[in-house]
């Protein structure tokens, strides 16, 4: 499962990189350019962006493959110990769970 | 700048990064940020969003041969995260509130203190007798905080953890210092497993990397949705620190050893000394 995520993130960032720099030669960088990725960090503007094939939209979606693995060991952990009748410790797993998304979907956001 | 120089130069940096991070047990983001905050003046939120990039892309690269080892204490891990995630969140807001008051140079310079710190973290390698129990307390009985793996010889070696309180509260530090900088910060979380929760060091060093993701998530996540995880600085970071790593692990495994880190853990020093110089003013 770890390893599905990750070689599926590598696999999106090595062909969007590769896409992106094909798709803009000769374009130059500088450190304070905006983060393309801007457009797609919402469900609506990253369906869209993946849709038209924007490149920056997909190293975009490279990056939530990463951050996603984790979240989904810590719900299979939750999933494990909550059959398994560890009713304490999968209270703690949720609570991490919760705090991670809180993280992603509240904090991230309002902090921006 | 041309972009593809910059992608093809980070790549690079990456290789170099995955390859020292691998051999130190460092990881490779020690080396990625402070190259992006010197060498590539990248603003500091930016520079700790791709460093925990990189951090979640070796931890996951690592993670699945404990996990087939069957040496990850995902309870005792689980347990810590309890403490690691809300260090991780609030040092990731509060990279971000430095940064809006224009306070970055505190960042260099607490960025350079804390790379000098993780450095006697990895020389040391604490021998915990097995043979030798760890009086656990109150919350590790209840909460069943136990285990057993079985070491080279066959022999089932039982643990039990013993301090939970201190490590909670170092755990807590981790995962502050990890959201702020971008870093993994698993020298501390298994110097705190192996000291406080008196853990074997394979199963410290196996439940840190399950952490290191977790709390690698947590801060990359707020980082991530307020905006500072530029793709293009991640995409090349993450595949040549992942390209370095397994380079480390594959043509060098006989090299982690005590002489190869006494040789790449200056560079660490030197860097952090770069850092700190940049944030004071000079360089």
């Amino acid at each position: 499962m770890l390893r599905i995520g990750l070689l599926a993130s590598l696999v999106v960032f090595l062909a969007g990189i590769i896409a992106h720099l094909a798709l803009h030669p000769g374009v130059g960088w500088s450190p304070t350019e905006s983060n393309p990725s801007l457009a797609y960090l919402n469900p609506a503007g990253l369906v869209h962006g993946l849709a038209t094939g924007a490149t920056a939209a997909y190293l975009t979606l490279g990056i939530l493959l990463l951050v996603a693995t984790p979240l989904v060991r810590v719900f299979s952990g939750l999933y494990y110990f909550e059959r398994h009748g560890e009713s304490t410790i999968a209270a703690i797993a949720l609570a991490v769970f919760l705090m991670l998304l809180f993280g992603l979907f509240v904090l991230g956001p309002w902090v921006r | 700048m041309e972009l593809l120089l910059f992608v093809l130069l980070l790549a690079l940096t990456g290789v170099g990064a995955g390859l020292v991070g691998s051999l130190t047990g460092l990881g490779g983001a020690v080396v990625v940020i402070p190259v992006l905050l010197i060498a590539f003046s990248t603003p500091f939120p930016e520079a700790a969003g791709t460093g925990l990039i990189t951090v979640l892309a070796t931890s996951a690269t690592t993670g699945s041969a404990y996990l087939r080892d069957r040496i990850t204490d995902l309870r005792i891990g689980m347990f810590l995260e309890i403490a690691t995630v809300p260090g991780a969140l609030l040092g990731a807001t509060f990279t971000i509130f430095l940064t809006h008051a224009n306070l970055d140079h505190a960042l260099l310079i607490a960025l350079g203190g804390v790379l000098i710190a993780t450095i006697p973290g990895a020389y040391r390698r604490r021998r915990i007798d097995p043979s030798v129990p760890a009086a656990p307390d109150a919350r590790s009985v209840r909460l069943g905080l136990n285990g057993s793996y079985v070491d080279e010889s066959g022999r089932s070696i039982p643990y039990q953890a013993a301090q939970t309180t201190p490590a909670l509260g170092v755990a807590f530090g981790a995962g502050l210092v990890s959201g702020m900088f971008g870093i993994g910060g698993g020298v501390f979380k298994v110097l705190s497993m192996e000291h406080y929760l008196r853990l074997p060091m394979k199963v410290a060093t196996a439940t840190s990397n399950f952490m290191i993701g977790v709390t690698g998530a947590a801060g990359a996540g707020v980082l991530l949705a307020a905006g500072y995880i530029d793709p293009l600085l991640a995409a090349p970071a993450a595949l040549g620190t992942t390209a370095g790593a397994w380079i480390g692990s594959r043509v060098f495994p006989g090299l982690r050893n005590q002489t190869v880190r006494l040789l790449f853990l200056p560079v660490i020093g030197a860097l952090a000394v770069e850092v700190i110089l940049r944030g004071v003013g000079i360089s």
